[in-house]
């Protein structure tokens, strides 16, 4: 069967795709259209992207259960977009909650990979920032910016659900600024820590 | 049909907490399980042995996360067995008050976790709402939701405020009915009743021998607790008795046994604190400075080497000792050695034996009743 | 509760026991004391200090005739400079008045109605192991379910061998760690161990923020 598929020519479906694609292209960009298309599209999904952050359902350790208090009745972060999604495929923010040890380093760099763009890293809590009260442990990574690109640090042992809902206030401000940049070109970009203002 | 090992891995919604849970299927039936810890190792063991005694309490404080207070207490009563310290009655109450305020919570916590494992959302935000009741009451102790620092070696940090013993028996009254509308939800749906009925057989004496206890060997029909076993504290003066559930079967207690005793012990903790109110020396309504003698007494903050403090404690989960052997570093006033017994460490390799036989479907049942916390496994 | 275990029963407990332990157990050198504790309601329980070897008999005596039926911790400790004691394991099993019961029926013990072996009783058990590098004591893993993952740990963080066990692994470090790490040994420090190690600033900690004298 996939030889004959070979003998077809210009009606292949694919190759019809391909032509009919090049074409309204180059009409879009003559006429200026694709510009303005482009730039309502990016701020549409900019909109979208930051009023939806869906998080990983991830809890390392005792932050997790600031976080999971903050998405109950008394705190609510569900009324800001933030629902809980049990697959890395089909969340946004990476919310890193407790220390990362040696054998944890490899499944969440895996899992931050398995997140599809745009994607974005909070480190909640001191033992992700920087290794917490286990700084002087064989077995913990000073925080979980020596493997993942952080963008928002949250501070506190464990931070009151307020701040962590703080927190991703700061990450939508960040996500206006910065759009849907790709998570490795952001290097150079300053960190947030909330709570610094 | 061939049989294939499922990785039920670290990032899971069910595990309640980061452990690995390799599962062999033969269809849709259980063969063999493994579990893999260890992912949150801290390594707390290495790092007490160059902290103070005072400096270590935090450290325990995170072992179990949502049952800090009660960790806590569990440790300073090791670390008075070495050092050798009295404390005031009042501190004594102060400390059973706070633990059975923390056994409340993470109960709860307990219950929020484990209905949504059986598909019950609701009581995920039902039990997390009542538990911030609680956790406000700790805040007024410790300072924090859910970290408190509280007890010191020799009593407590700081006397109860003026108001909180009013406010913890209006909770409490509260809270009562709010447990029975938990069980108006949850004994009439057919759903719950299916699915941990049948599920998850469990004897006593198996426990036992695999080291399990607390509330899973309380719901096999047996009354042993470690708060009258191996008495401490002032749990001997106050009204109260352990909670124990008939097993319904006599390959032992199921799930469904275990959900009733924790919902009991949940009562008998707020008797014990009614009672405890009356009782406290010093009445519930006068405020001691920090530093008082009705508060806390003087302890050695030294302790000779040969010299070994133990400690058999009833946590929210089993039963967690402390061993600690003195004359470490800065002339002894480090531990040399901190040993921690966490009762989830030995119950969870015991638990994924258990679910051999039963239903892929019944995993989150089974787990979720026997109530993992992986923060104290992994010291 | 009023039904608590009282100190007469403790002490009976405590007494039965060790003279059971001295009658079968004193001709071969190991000694049995009953201890108090040094806090809270001053119970006594019994320690037993025994060698490697006879470590088995004495295991089995305690489950078969006194019924510990709990071995709640095995911890393992280096004494570097110990002298004779270069290696410590500390075992501590509880006895529990725990059998099995009838479908629908339940135990209600009151405390001071227990009587002879159903006393719940603490037992300590040190073995002291001569300095060296290949420590082993005897595993109790098919005495009691619960030693196993306990003996783990053990070996796994101490380097403790637990001779005859089945199956040892590592539990709690990476399984990649390398063989013969055992991070409890007095040899391995903590990181930054000395604080002047800390002072030197090897993590940046005295840099300034990336956004100081910006206007805010």
């Amino acid at each position: 069967m996939s030889d004959t598929g070979e003998n077809y020519t210009t009606f292949n479906s694919r190759t019809l795709v391909e032509i009919v694609g090049d074409v309204t292209d180059e009409a879009l960009k003559a006429t200026k259209i694709k510009q303005l298309l482009s730039v309502l599209a990016g701020r549409f999904f900019n909109w979208a992207g930051r009023k939806s952050l869906f998080t990983l359902h991830l809890g390392i350790k005792c932050c997790a259960i600031e976080m999971a208090a903050s998405a109950t009745p008394r705190f609510d972060g569900d009324r800001f977009g933030v629902l809980f999604r049990s697959s890395p495929r089909q969340s946004d923010v990476l919310l890193v909650n407790g220390p990362i040890s040696k054998k944890f380093a490899d499944p969440i760099v895996r899992l931050w990979e398995q997140m599809p763009e745009p994607k974005y890293c909070i480190a909640m809590g001191e033992c992700a920032i920087s290794g917490g009260p286990y700084y002087q442990s064989y077995n913990i990574l000073e925080g979980v910016d020596t493997v993942i690109p952080v963008d928002v640090y949250i501070p506190g042992c464990p931070p009151r659900p307020e701040a962590l809902i703080d927190g991703f206030g700061k990450l939508r401000e960040k996500i206006i600024r910065i759009g849907g940049a790709p998570s490795t070109g952001r290097d150079g970009d300053k960190p947030i820590i909330v709570g610094d203002d | 049909m061939a049989e294939m090992w499922i990785t039920m891995g670290p990032q899971h919604p069910m595990t309640h907490g980061l452990w690995t849970l390799r599962v062999k299927v033969d269809g849709e039936t259980v063969t063999d399980t493994e579990a893999e810890l260890g992912y949150i190792h801290r390594g707390v063991e290495k790092i007490c042995e160059s902290r103070d005694f005072t400096q270590i309490t935090p450290y325990c404080d995170r072992l179990c996360y949502v049952s800090a207070m009660t960790w806590a207490h569990a440790y300073i009563m090791a670390a008075e067995d070495l050092l050798e310290a009295e404390v005031p009655e009042r501190a004594e109450y102060i400390r059973l008050m706070a633990a059975e305020v923390q056994r409340l919570a993470s109960h709860l916590m307990w219950l929020g976790a484990f209905g949504p494992d059986i598909g019950n959302l609701t009581l995920m935000t039902w039990c997390l709402r009542d538990r911030e009741m609680f956790l406000d009451l700790l805040q007024e102790l410790g300072g924090s939701r859910m970290h408190y620092n509280y007890p010191r070696v020799g009593g407590v940090k700081r006397d109860i405020p003026i108001g909180w013993a009013n406010r913890l028996k209006a909770k409490v009254k509260l809270f009562e009915n709010r447990i029975n509308e938990y069980e108006m939800l949850l004994d009439e749906s057919t759903i719950w009743l299916v699915r941990l009925q049948g599920v998850g057989y469990a004897t006593a004496e198996d426990q036992i021998n695999a080291g399990v206890t607390g509330p899973n060997i309380r719901a096999a029909g047996v009354n042993t607790d470690a708060r009258w076993t191996n008495p401490y504290s002032v749990y001997d003066q106050v009204d109260w008795e352990p909670a124990v559930e008939k097993p319904t079967s006599i390959k032992g207690a199921d799930c469904y046994d275990r959900y009733r005793v924790r919902m009991e012990e949940m009562r008998q903790s707020c008797r014990m604190l009614l009672d405890a109110i009356d009782k406290i020396p010093g009445g519930a309504n006068t405020h001691y400075q920090p530093g008082d003698e009705m508060l806390i007494t003087k302890a050695p903050t030294r302790a000779p080497e040969g010299a070994t403090g133990f400690s058999t404690y009833e946590c929210t989960r089993g039963v967690s000792n402390f061993y600690l052997q003195g004359g470490g570093d800065n002339r002894g006033k480090n531990p040399y050695r901190v040993s921690i017994r966490s009762p989830m460490f030995i119950t969870i390799p015991y638990v994924a034996k258990t679910m051999i036989g039963y239903k892929v479907a019944d995993i989150p049942a089974i787990m979720g009743s026997f109530d993992p916390c992986i923060g104290e496994t992994d010291r | 509760m009023g039904t608590t275990i009282t100190k007469e029963q403790n002490s009976y407990a405590a007494n039965a026991a060790a003279q059971n332990l001295s009658a079968r157990f004193s001709d071969a050198g190991i000694t049995v004391e009953i201890i108090a504790h040094n806090a809270g309601k001053r119970f006594e329980f019994v320690r037993i200090i025994c060698s490697p070897e006879q470590w088995r008999a004495v295991a089995k005596h305690l489950k078969n005739e006194l019924g510990v039926n709990h071995c709640a911790m095995v911890t393992g400790t280096h004494y570097p400079e110990g002298g004779d004691r270069g290696w410590e394991v500390a075992y501590h099993m509880h006895r529990w008045p725990i059998t099995d019961v009838e479908a629908h029926t339940m135990i209600v013990h009151s405390g001071e109605s227990l009587e002879g072996d159903d006393i719940p009783m603490e037992f300590e058990i040190f073995i002291n192991l001569p300095p060296g590098d290949s420590p082993a004591v005897p595993s109790v893993q098919d005495l009691w379910v619960g030693a196993d993952w306990n003996e783990k740990e053990t070996w796994d963080l101490v380097g403790i061998d637990f001779e005859g066990h089945e199956n040892m692994h590592r539990v709690l470090n990476p399984h990649d760690s390398p063989v013969g790490f055992h991070p409890l040994q007095r040899q391995h420090k903590i990181r930054y161990h000395d604080f002047n190690e800390m002072y030197d600033d090897p993590q940046g900690f005295g840099r300034k923020p990336v956004d100081e004298g910006r206007v805010k």
